[in-house]
């Protein structure tokens, strides 16, 4: 699993999880079954190219920081 | 770093990656242009069902407010869901024939499915200008949801046929604040992920072969010992160019 591979699952989870908070707080709407999988499919989404992004660059400054000759850490 | 015939540049792969991120990014936006964005506009369920054949007129009122009052989530009540809640169904039929209902119903939506649902049933059904009371104490759900929720109040026949309902929408508040079990949960979820994924980076090494030292022609110092268990005594003895003797012979 790359880093990129691993920020895109984390940010489809943070925005899934961001929906359903909104709608905690009084935010969204998700009494209806439609427009409510279509706000947490457009989260996830954007969630995880975001994340994607983010592991992509933390990935890139991990491999700059840490020579490949080191073993690697554990999960 | 890399082979030329397994693994591509660093170049070519982040051009890709780049590519493909970029063509995500062009169908989400696509998909955002046919779902309309103003969430808080306006309910997506017809406001009031009534059914005209009937010939009903009816109202119900949420602790002495018409529930009319509140059509879509930007007029929600402001309710607390540790408290009780007396709503009044009243209804009449303007025309001759009479109308008779026997069940008094209040239903909450999430995700489309009726997460909670309040029923007063009479044992005689009554006809029309009557009055109906009914008392929600939602304290199952107290401590556990908050947020805009969708409520339908309906009106029942004795046959089963919905008569008169209406949608409302009311703004529970948990009681002390976010103090609800799916708040925190959710709460605890995304620090969780935001956790991980600031140490994402660290996957990269992962998988990721070090690179191997150069391979020497040279043979290795100590090879293998084959006098293991498994092989037999013979294999193990030194060869013999002399056949043992045959016996005596005169």
């Amino acid at each position: 699993m790359s880093a990129a591979s691993h920020g895109a699952a984390c940010g489809v989870v943070i925005g899934i999880v961001l929906v359903i908070f909104l709608q905690q707080i009084s935010y969204l709407d998700l009494s209806d079954l439609v427009p409510a999988l279509e706000y947490l499919l457009i989260g996830g989404v954007i969630g995880g190219l975001l994340g994607a992004g983010v592991g992509w660059v933390l990935g890139r400054r991990y491999l700059a920081h840490h020579p490949m000759g080191e073993p690697a850490p554990s999960k | 770093m890399f082979c030329a015939g397994h693994m591509r540049p660093p170049r070519v792969h982040a051009a890709r990656v780049g590519l493909s991120i970029s063509i995500l990014a062009i169908a989400v936006v696509a998909l955002m242009v046919n779902v309309p964005i103003p969430a808080r506009a306006s309910a997506s369920v017809p406001q009031a069902v009534a059914t005209p054949a009937a010939g009903i007129a009816a109202g119900v009122t949420w602790n002495g407010v018409n529930i009319s009052t509140a059509p879509a989530d930007s007029s929600a009540l402001a309710i607390d869901f540790s408290q009780s809640a007396n709503l009044k169904y009243s209804w009449s039929s303007p025309g001759s024939a009479p109308i008779s209902i026997n069940d008094a119903r209040l239903q909450m939506f999430y995700f489309g499915f009726a997460v909670s649902t309040r029923d007063v049933t009479l044992s005689t059904a009554q006809s029309s200008d009557s009055n109906l009371p009914l008392n929600w104490t939602p304290l199952a759900i107290a401590n556990v949801l908050e947020g805009v929720y969708r409520l339908t109040a309906s009106l029942v026949a004795p046959n089963g046929t919905t008569m008169w309902s209406e949608n409302f929408y009311v703004r529970g508040n948990a009681p002390l604040g976010l103090v609800a079990v799916i708040p925190i949960v959710l709460i605890v979820i995304a620090l969780y992920e935001v956790y991980a994924l600031v140490r994402s980076g660290r996957y990269e090494a992962i998988g990721r072969k070090a690179p191997t030292p150069p391979a020497s022609s040279s043979p290795p110092a100590n090879p293998p010992s084959q006098t293991s268990g498994d092989q037999p005594a013979a294999d193990a003895a030194p060869p013999s160019d002399n056949p043992p003797p045959s016996g005596g012979a005169s």
